[in-house]
């Protein structure tokens, strides 16, 4: 969009005006502050960590200097056992937080989007808890699944499902179920509020002229609602999909990546090697490899889809 | 228009005040734990220095009480060369690493009286023959056991055992419990087991021995602590804190834990066991020796410090004697031995003051190398691992040394201990 900036307006009534080369510099010149920024904020620091990772660089060791190793780093993060196990649980959290933040996102847009009284009250009363901060809502979770004082255990016992109440987070397989219902609670509001403002933007018209010819419901949803909800979902499905790929926070709080290592995602692991052990060269080989991981799901998505979103007006989700 | 000059008046008097301070003093930065309590106990030593050595004035900054949120800032201050802290509070497990690193002053030129404090205390706190920081004060971990519930402490962790579990089916909700979730407590308390029944992390050469034959037998001991139900699963999660509510609620009947949950746990408006508990030494095993893990600070001075003999006159004065008795007030036991035999110690100490001093003697401190937190952040790992159930003891440990092993070659740290002084390898 900056680029197109010093472009001069398309030739209109007067075709005389010829855009000339000051102009364009006139241009460039008020566009430089804007680029210098993006430089600087963006493209410096991914530069200056993609150098890093080139390196053995650990802080605690001065001893050892810092020797280039070109792509030393690399090598053993694709050796390393705890890596691809890192990569697995962030794949596995992906998958699944994702398909059923979007099913629960889609119903509950489709709900909001009739209308019935109090809709506006029930709109913002989704948001809430999107708008708690994740550290908080991590920490409220983990105090539901607590197996002494937890009501998730009492509530299940309750009910007949628990015999004894379970300690959650000593087993993998327990422990992922709080993770993955804290974020879904979380963030399905997100999803549902980016799916309703795709639904308002369908021509009502559509559905009118579907009713007249007699379909049914379900026909309407798939062969219109979706359809042309494509780009909505697509934005939901990048930002979801890149946030949940990224997961920190959540985990970290909950179980710290335990037991063992069984719920470490990606993320933390880097967080682990860079900042509490100070491995600086290896931890930036990481933060690079999560970067191309990331920028090659988006592209991937893009490509799957088959939607421009450039043109797309549905989506009304910023563009990056 | 008058309160304005008022307060331009007020700004040009205090900033005279601060920038000419009343004298040439020379000023020294303490950084370490400075809030409640400590803080104030510390404010009072600092006064009574600086009475003492009007030269000097002592400027405290407070940190993180936080362990590894203190670690990661000190390194990064010392990383960048910052003259300032001139005073470090060390946790007892970092003083080889940042002596390694260059990053502290070997105090040998002040002659430190290392015969005056318990040797485990100076092992923990020397690199490469030279002392890099004094003790100041000492934790040991300890058993903590219900009087109620048991005629005597387990002289044997055979005994342990057999209480904890005659406990449990006497309706105490846990026999025993430890701190087991994964962080630096899980390899406080292995060690204790480690050492019961012989075995050790790091031999003499620097190689990784954690999965010794005693290796193995201490960690299956606490397995089976686990699987038999002695000790509840719960404590997976569970850090020093969460140990202590459950034996204040009456809920355990034996715990592991520091010397700071004595006070606590004799209040009787919010402990159920007040009067009824008592501590004792860690038992031991067939093959080993009752064992506890040393912990606690030791101060030392940064080796960027503008001002090493005013910052030695502070260190010198903090771990004198009299503060050393005064702090053991707050928590934690003092590593001169001499003290022991200060009728005032036994006074202010919580329990016998011979039951304290046999404990102490007893302290193991953690491997002294540079690269303890990784050694010990692997370890952890395989650890629950083990404790959850996720792979047997064996293949646990046989893992941890592996990857341990080959940090301690990747690190080359035997070379540098092999070879030259710290000042050398810089």
């Amino acid at each position: 969009m900056i680029l197109k900036a010093p472009r001069p307006a398309p030739p209109a009534a007067r075709p005389a005006m010829r855009p000339d080369r000051s102009e364009a510099r006139a241009g460039w010149l008020l566009t430089a502050p804007a680029l210098a920024t993006i430089l600087f904020i963006a493209l410096f620091p991914l530069g200056w960590t993609l150098w890093e990772s080139l390196h053995e660089h650990d802080l605690r060791m001065p001893w050892l200097g810092r020797p280039f190793v070109g792509v030393g780093n690399y090598v053993t993060i694709l050796q390393d056992a705890r890596f691809w196990q890192s990569l697995g649980h962030t794949a596995l959290f992906t998958v699944i937080s994702v398909a059923v933040e979007l099913t629960l996102g889609l119903a509950l847009a489709l709900a909001m989007n009739q209308a019935f009284r109090g809709r506006g009250v029930v709109r913002a009363a989704v948001l809430v808890p999107w708008a708690i901060p994740t550290v908080v809502a991590a920490l409220l979770w983990r105090f539901i699944f607590d197996s002494q004082a937890g009501i998730a255990n009492v509530v299940l016992s309750n009910v007949g499902l628990l015999q004894h109440p379970l300690v959650w987070f000593v087993r993998a397989s327990t422990a992922w179920v709080p993770v993955i219902l804290a974020d879904v609670w979380k963030t399905t509001p997100f999803v549902a509020l980016l799916l309703l403002a795709g639904l308002q933007s369908i021509d009502q018209e559509l559905y009118e002229a579907a009713s007249t010819d007699g379909a049914s419901a379900w026909w309407q949803l798939t062969r219109i609602t979706i359809p042309l909800l494509k780009p909505a979902i697509l934005v939901a499905l990048i930002f979801r999909t890149l946030d949940a790929f990224r997961v920190f926070d959540l985990i970290y709080v909950m179980t710290g990546g335990g037991p063992g290592t069984s719920t470490e995602p990606v993320a933390l692991y880097t967080f682990n090697a860079l900042l509490q052990n100070l491995e600086f060269g290896y931890g930036a080989a990481l933060s690079v490899i999560i970067f191309i991981v990331t920028f090659g799901l988006a592209m991937l998505y893009m490509r799957g889809l088959g939607v421009d979103l450039g043109d797309s007006r549905g989506g009304g989700g910023p563009r990056r | 228009m008058r309160i304005l000059v008022l307060a331009a008046l007020l700004l040009v008097a205090t900033s005279c005040r601060s920038g000419q301070p009343d004298d040439r003093r020379i000023v020294v930065t303490f950084s370490g734990s400075a809030l409640g309590a400590e803080g104030e106990l510390l404010a009072r030593h600092v006064a009574r220095f600086e009475q003492a050595n009007p030269g000097i004035h002592v400027r405290i900054q407070r940190t993180p009480d936080d362990a590894t949120q203190r670690h990661q800032l000190f390194v990064q201050w010392l990383n960048a060369r910052a003259g300032e802290p001139d005073i470090l509070q060390l946790d007892v497990v970092w003083t080889p690493e940042f002596a390694a690193a260059g990053w502290l002053l070997a105090l040998d030129r002040w002659k430190p009286d290392r015969g005056d404090f318990f040797p485990s205390t100076i092992a923990a706190n020397t690199w490469a023959g030279s002392q890099f920081a004094v003790p100041w004060f000492m934790d040991v971990g300890m058993l903590y056991w219900r009087t109620d519930l048991m005629r005597a402490a387990p002289a044997t962790m055979d005994e342990l055992a057999a209480n904890a579990r005659r406990a449990r089916s006497g309706g105490v909700p846990y026999g025993i419990v430890w701190q087991s979730a994964r962080y630096e407590g899980l390899v406080t308390s292995f060690l204790e087991f480690l050492g019961a029944f012989g075995g050790r992390i790091v031999a003499d050469d620097g190689r990784v021995v954690v999965d010794s034959p005693e290796g193995i037998r201490a960690l299956a001991f606490m397995r089976d602590l686990i699987t038999s139900g002695a000790a509840p699963t719960d404590i997976l999660t569970w850090h020093e804190e969460e140990s202590r509510f459950a034996f204040q609620n009456g809920a355990a009947a034996m715990m592991r834990n520091w010397p700071y949950a004595v006070t606590l746990l004799k209040q009787p408006k919010d402990s159920r066991v007040a009067g009824k508990f008592a501590v004792a030494p860690m038992p031991g095993a067939a093959g080993g020796a009752p064992t506890a893990t040393l912990g606690g600070s030791a101060l030392a001075i940064n080796a960027f410090t503008a001002h090493p003999d005013a910052a030695w006159k502070v260190v010198e004065f903090l771990t004198a004697p009299e503060q050393m008795l005064d702090r053991s007030r707050l928590s934690g036991y003092p590593p001169r031995p001499a003290l022991y035999d200060d009728p005032r110690l036994a006074e202010i100490l919580p329990i016998p003051i011979t039951l304290a001093r046999s404990i102490v003697e007893r302290a193991v401190p953690r491997p002294a190398t540079p690269i303890y937190s990784q050694l010990s952040e692997l370890l952890q790992i395989d650890l629950h691992r083990a404790l959850s159930g996720q792979v047997p003891p064996d293949r646990a440990l046989h893992d941890a040394a592996r990857a341990m092993n080959a940090l301690v070659e990747r690190t080359r740290i035997r070379e540098l201990v092999a070879g030259r002084g710290t000042r050398d390898a810089r």
